[in-house]
């Protein structure tokens, strides 16, 4: 490893172990930079994952209420973004289990023939608005096909530029799942292209 | 130009967007991409969607930040006034079982005592003593517990 990286791990090493430690002694004022800080990367994500601006909202606040209850479990080991995305994944797919008692996996797994119910249908999705910007209409049309299981993992990793293995992580699933599912992404991606330049 | 062809740049096309791809098929994809506009097209466009993807902005509502950070203070207080209660809790069982267990010869020597004046049966008074350990016990569990169900649909 090169000087500049051991020195930018050693410095975010550093960070995430303050981060802990404010987090065990629930630091009120740690927290409220915390919030700050991550707060459109975790509505960001909230917003892709449950398609909902509103229910993004709830969960963003569901998910800091939970970062202090179980602040103590986060050891410092791994990137607190992560850590914090897999809280929120866990607290959607509760949510998700609630509402019909299945896990985000199946009711997104277009092989389970249940793809996520985004809260209303007839809404454009946050990313159906950014693209509608956009010129390039197979692109839009492509993008909005991809089924959210893999817009996820899209989205954690080009988005939020995590590890593959960090993703593995957040997701609870090997790495060899989380590759699969990028391929997959990235092939239902292209796919959706080739589709589009086909009609 | 065989299929297979097409397969294996598509392959490596995503590949690349995900991980390390080996020097060589590095190179016989770009030499590739340069011969075959199908494929090329297709990098283009998985280029394109994944920097609209990185590059797509999403508006925060308003006051998001400062509505959660109140949220989380009022919790914040909520578990420190729980864990006050807690411990004084726990203080008080730590004090009464010390306190216990240090006066138990003399408390067993009154309920002798009591137990010869009375005449009554050894059982009784020896059932009597082990009640004067028990209750105050048994009254610490069910005030623990019943905090416990209190908190059960509360997060941990």
């Amino acid at each position: 490893m090169s000087g500049p990286t051991l020195f930018f791990s050693a410095l975010m090493s550093d960070e995430a172990k303050s981060i802990a430690r404010g987090l065990q002694k629930r630091d009120p004022d740690l927290l409220d930079r915390l919030i700050e800080q991550y707060q459109y990367r975790l509505f960001r994500y909230l917003v892709y994952v449950t398609g909902s601006r509103e229910r993004a909202e709830d969960f963003f606040q569901e998910t800091w209420i939970r970062v202090l209850e179980r602040g103590h479990q986060y050891d410092g080991k791994s990137k607190f973004e992560a850590w914090l995305f897999a809280i929120a994944r866990h607290l959607v797919i509760d949510w998700q289990r609630s509402k019909k008692a299945q896990s985000l996996d199946t009711l997104t797994d277009p092989s389970q023939e249940h793809p996520l119910q985004l809260a209303n249908e007839n809404v454009p999705s946050p990313l159906h608005q950014v693209l509608s910007h956009e010129t390039e209409e197979n692109v839009q049309a492509s993008l909005n096909k991809i089924p959210a299981i893999y817009r996820e993992v899209l989205v954690l990793r080009f988005q939020e530029e995590l590890q593959i293995e960090e993703m593995a992580g957040v997701l609870s699933v090997p790495l060899s799942t989380v590759k699969s599912r990028l391929y997959r992404g990235l092939e239902a991606l292209r796919g959706a292209l080739q589709g589009n330049t086909a009609s | 130009m065989s299929e297979n062809v097409h397969d294996r740049a598509l392959q490596l096309i995503a590949q690349g967007r995900v991980e390390r791809v080996p020097e060589t098929d590095r190179v016989w994809l770009a030499v590739h991409l340069e011969e075959c506009e199908f494929c090329g097209e297709h990098a283009r466009q998985t280029d394109r969607a994944l920097r609209l993807l990185r590059t797509a902005i999403i508006a925060l509502p308003d006051g998001l930040a400062s509505r959660t950070q109140f949220r989380v203070r009022l919790r914040a207080e909520e578990l420190r006034e729980h864990g006050l209660g807690r411990k004084l809790l726990w203080t008080i069982a730590a004090v009464s079982w010390a306190l216990g267990i240090a006066s138990a010869p003399w408390v067993w020597r009154a309920f002798e005592w009591v137990g010869h004046r009375t005449g009554a049966p050894k059982l009784i008074w020896e059932v009597g003593f082990v009640m004067w350990w028990a209750v105050p016990a048994l009254l610490a569990t069910g005030v623990v517990l019943a905090m416990w169900n209190g908190r059960a649909g509360e997060p941990e």
